[in-house]
């Protein structure tokens, strides 16, 4: 390893730890803060923190209903996303092997999804009208498209060898066992980077339980959060608490399921 | 086209995989495709929004009314102007700062892969996590970056002060909140140039800022345009972010936060004047649509192009 | 192994709607916006409530004021909610509008969704005008509106005026002297909640009230042209809230949310909060040793022009006509205005009462007394808004620096007359 390549190197770890501050910095002050009583925060926001005020996280867990919250936030997730997975599979599937006629207008149908106007309009007025509004049946039906996914399962099905498919035919298997046993266990890779995005995007949404979701009972983290938020502006300390408590999980769901996630990301960017 | 062979069997059991495409299909087209459609029929109306008033076809009066109307319509230019300068902004600054970063961790460095993890997880955190983060982050009142700017002689009340300040904020963490997507794609293209390529330069006598321009940059053209798009037509419908920080403000407005603020409501600080006007909102929504294909398809064009005259 | 997934999922979709609408009780769902004092009480009246009616429940939703105009509109669409607190019927529309906003209420009323209450035994506990003025439309009755609040005034600290031996200012150089005096000593003149912006456009009501105490007269004399945005008599009015939003309120406000504000106030970091009467329980209850007063806040060089209080009609409850709880509504109504838990409301929140039988016999009721004969309707009640008004038709002294962008009073007093003649040309 000669010079110019160790100050080279040098250089491109301080770029990156330069960029990682910029990165960690508001993590840090949100650990910080929360740590903090609230007058210590009040005196001083930038200070380190003199102790350990734990009880800002027992005061978000229970001022900010976290157990209610949560339990929502899963629930609408997990259901969306599992109806979701399973018809989406039984839409990319016949489109990608063009066993249903009008297959090419089908794709298009979904990839023009990403360039049409807004429809929170109409879906309210579809939400209403079904008086779905204020119901987790509403919530979770407005959840169960997701056309990003279904181009990317296309994509995947098309990868697999046809020989399959005649193969399970000539066993005698039908249509629907063929798909419920053989593809999607094959669809492993696809199915976890849609099933990992879908979800994410339905936990990290603030804006459909905003309009849809009045009733305290049935709002998920985000809109409970920021609820907490509106009523508690001021108490940064336990805000912070509460802020962190909702982050952890979720960074160790992504630490451990780093690889679908980027995958997924990458695969929904390719264009049809 | 004819459906391919098909080996499941046939007449009765040729129904099924259609039987089974149609709930998938049916959710799509019903929650989906069906509402953004009909988007635009709403806009020819006066709709409000609430169920049991009167709705009347008024043609184009909506669309005469946003975009001439008083001066309403000088806001909503304003308004219109400040998304693409908004869209611009971010693109521009995310693409960059995404390819500094793809490039940076290109390199064979130890610990890369914390890093990678640092940058991405913004993208998985989420509007209401990240907006009450920079809040506390930027702090007016002698937080951190308050401090800093102390030190450098000067002050901010960053998302309350005036709303031309509080737009570069805003874009800033819009940036810095998406730039992991950006990054990865770009990593995804720069893994894809053989490393021959870049040993040949470098034997060659190439420096690092030459190879880059003249190998590096035109084999990412496909992730770079992927990027471009992805940014411009993103943000030019962002408006979530903007929502949780500070919610609609005049001054500060994006059409994607203004179109839901006159859709619920919640275009003005006076109660009684915040009335929902869903069909004005439809037609609002209809222009952002246009806008986005406007300068979407611009986009596609010129890099298409380029892209064509790079690489044949 | 299909067939066991299809019943999971089957069950899955059975069971959720069951979850959400299974209730015997019946639930009464009232929608408040978030007043810390308010809410309080309305949350232990609701106990009591229910402890007299075993069979109602009261389901209580709190959103931001802001949040207040969406929520009422969605929810009543959707049936969703029963009683809802709206703000006291305002900017109706007169004679000589012509092309203005119908106001909500009244687009609400006229969709039939808010339920006549005319004729109702628990209305014979208030005033009749303000039943009237507040309420009514074409002679029906939609809302019980519970009282006034005045925001005209600024509550200052006895203790650090006399600290610094600052007496009441009564006329507006007085007030720059009494600033001064506190800043030297490193005391901020005033603070206010800037993070939520409707605060600062609050206190500049004060100035506003100072400048043209008859606003009724004000807003007919926008729509004649005999009274301009940017006469010179405006444009000192533009100077002085700039003076108020510059100078005046404390840097780094914008963090201050509307309700952090009545505690960093009570805590003396500020000698004075140019706020409505609605924070005046909010800071007893942060420094109960605070001694508490109040002024009209004196922007005129005349202090005979600065004995007004302005102010509104505040919350009112309205019931939804569609709702199918409409006895479980109207008991609760009754509950409310018995006068014995009218007053407690009235204690609680610091309200002007709307019923005789009620005093307000706090500290601060006390204080703004004297000043109470001379109650006036605000400017924000009375003006329509005309369509295609653009967004600088308002006298907000947050248009100034650090809350926005202008920074010459003269230009901004242009900029505004220029949207209300744009406005007025249209309307025609």
């Amino acid at each position: 390893m000669n010079r110019t390549s160790w100050s080279r190197n040098v250089g491109l770890y301080l770029a990156l730890i330069f960029i990682a501050i910029i990165y960690v910095g508001p993590v840090i002050m949100v650990v910080n803060t929360s740590l903090k009583a609230k007058q210590e925060f009040n005196l001083n926001p930038s200070s380190l923190a003199s102790g350990l005020h734990l009880e800002n996280y027992a005061n978000a867990w229970k001022k900010a209903s976290f157990p209610l919250y949560l339990k929502n936030s899963l629930f609408y997730a997990v259901v969306a996303t599992a109806i979701y997975a399973v018809t989406a599979v039984f839409v990319a599937f016949p489109i990608s092997r063009k066993y249903v006629k009008g297959h090419g207008w089908l794709f298009t149908l979904f990839v023009v999804a990403l360039f049409l106007p807004n429809a929170i309009i109409p879906q309210f007025q579809l939400m209403l009208h079904l008086r779905l509004y204020n119901t987790q049946v509403g919530y979770i039906l407005l959840n169960l498209v997701d056309a990003i996914g279904v181009i990317i399962l296309i994509n995947y099905v098309s990868s697999l060898p046809r020989d399959l498919d005649e193969a399970a035919a000539m066993d005698g298997c039908s249509y629907f066992r063929f798909v419920m046993q053989v593809v999607f266990p094959l669809m492993k890779p696809a199915l976890a980077s849609v099933i990992l995005l879908h979800s994410i995007g339905i936990w990290n949404d603030y804006v459909t339980p905003l309009i849809y979701l009045p009733a305290k009972q049935l709002m998920p983290i985000t809109r409970g959060l920021m609820v907490f938020y509106g009523q508690y502006g001021n108490d940064w300390t336990t805000l912070s608490a509460a802020v962190l408590l909702l982050m952890l999980p979720m960074i160790a769901l992504f630490l451990s399921l780093q690889r679908w996630i980027i995958a997924g990301v990458l695969q929904g960017s390719v264009r049809g | 086209m004819s459906s391919t062979l098909y080996a499941f069997g046939s007449r009765k059991s040729r129904l099924v995989p259609y039987l089974l495409l149609l709930p998938g299909l049916l959710l799509y087209l019903f929650v989906s495709l069906g509402p953004s459609v009909a988007t635009t029929i709403y806009s020819f109306t006066d709709a409000s929004g609430l169920l049991g008033t009167a709705v009347h076809w008024v043609g184009l009066a909506n669309y005469e009314e946003f975009l001439f109307r008083g001066a309403n319509a000088r806001d909503n230019w304003e308004i219109t102007l400040r998304t693409l300068q908004f869209a611009f902004l971010v693109t521009v600054v995310q693409t960059g700062f995404g390819l500094l970063a793809a490039s940076l961790l290109n390199q064979r460095l130890r610990g890369r892969n914390a890093f990678r993890t640092i940058f991405f997880m913004p993208v998985i955190l989420g509007a209401t996590i990240i907006g009450l983060m920079w809040t506390l982050f930027l702090y007016p009142l002698g937080g951190p970056v308050e401090k800093l700017l102390n030190l450098l002689g000067t002050r901010s009340d960053f998302m309350g002060g005036p709303p031309s300040e509080a737009f570069y904020w805003i874009v800033w963490i819009q940036i810095w909140a998406n730039m992991g997507t950006t990054m990865i794609i770009f990593l995804g293209g720069l893994q894809t140039i053989p490393n021959e390529l870049h040993e040949a330069a470098r034997i060659d006598g190439a420096g690092a800022w030459a190879t880059f321009r003249a190998i590096t940059f035109p084999l990412l053209t496909p992730s770079l345009n992927t990027n471009l798009l992805l940014n411009i037509i993103g943000s030019l419908q962002a408006w979530q972010l903007m929502l949780v920080i500070k919610g609609p403000t005049n001054g500060l407005n994006v059409l994607g936060i203004w179109i839901y603020a006159l859709a619920f409501g919640r275009q003005s600080n006076n109660p009684t004047q915040a009335a929902m006007r869903q069909g004005y909102g439809a037609a609002a929504s209809v222009l952002l649509f246009l806008l986005v294909l406007v300068v979407g398809l611009t986009a596609q064009y010129l890099i298409r192009r380029r892209e064509r005259r790079l690489l044949g | 192994m299909k067939r066991r997934w299809s019943l999971v999922l089957l069950c899955l979709l059975l069971v959720v709607p069951a979850l959400a609408f299974g209730q015997a009780k019946t639930t009464l769902e009232l929608l408040i916006h978030q007043n810390d004092p308010m809410v309080n009480y309305i949350n232990s009246m609701n106990e009591k409530f229910q402890a007299k009616y075993p069979a109602i429940t009261v389901n209580v939703s709190v959103v931001k004021a802001d949040e207040l105009a969406t929520s009422t509109q969605t929810r009543l669409t959707a049936n969703d909610v029963d009683v809802i607190d709206m703000f006291g019927f305002a900017q109706g529309i007169l004679p000589f509008m012509k092309g203005v906003d119908k106001p909500n209420w009244q687009t609400l009323i006229e969709a039939g969704y808010l339920m006549d209450l005319t004729g109702q035994p628990f209305l014979k506990f208030y005033d009749a005008s303000a039943i009237k003025d507040a309420g009514s439309f074409n002679g029906r009755v939609y809302e019980v509106n519970t009282g006034r609040y005045a925001f005209t005034g600024v509550f200052y600290n006895k203790d650090l005026f006399a600290k610094y031996a600052v007496k009441v200012p009564t006329t507006w150089s007085q007030l720059l002297a009494a600033a001064a005096t506190f800043k030297k000593n490193g005391i901020a003149p005033m603070t206010c909640g800037g993070k939520d912006g409707w605060p600062v456009l609050v206190a500049g009501y004060g100035i506003l009230l100072s400048y043209y105490p008859d606003q009724a007269a004000l807003v007919k004399g926008l729509w004649t042209g005999e009274v301009k945005w940017n006469s010179p008599k405006s444009v000192e009015m533009w100077k002085r809230m700039q003076i108020l939003a510059r100078d005046l309120i404390e840097p780094g406000a914008s963090a201050i949310a509307f309700d952090a504000a009545p505690g960093r106030f009570a805590s003396g970091a500020a000698a004075m909060l140019p706020a409505g009467s609605w924070d005046a329980p909010a800071i007893q209850a942060a420094n109960p040793n605070l001694k508490l007063g109040y002024f009209p806040m004196p922007a005129s060089d005349n202090a005979a022009d600065n004995k007004y209080l302005g102010g509104k009609y505040d919350v009112g409850w309205v019931v939804n006509a569609h709702t199918a709880k409409k006895d479980a509504a109207l008991k609760w109504l009754d509950f409310f205005s018995q006068p014995a838990n009218y007053q407690e409301y009235v204690t609680a929140t610091g309200i002007m009462p709307t019923q005789p039988t009620a005093t307000l016999n706090t500290a601060f009721g006390k204080e703004a007394k004297p000043y109470l004969a001379n109650f006036r309707l605000g400017f924000e009640l009375l003006w329509a808004n005309i369509k295609g008004q653009g967004q600088w038709m308002q006298p907000n002294a947050s248009f100034f620096k650090p809350f926005n962008q202008w920074e010459d009073p003269a230009k901004l007093a242009d900029q505004v007359q220029a949207d209300l003649e744009v406005a007025l040309k249209a309307a025609k």
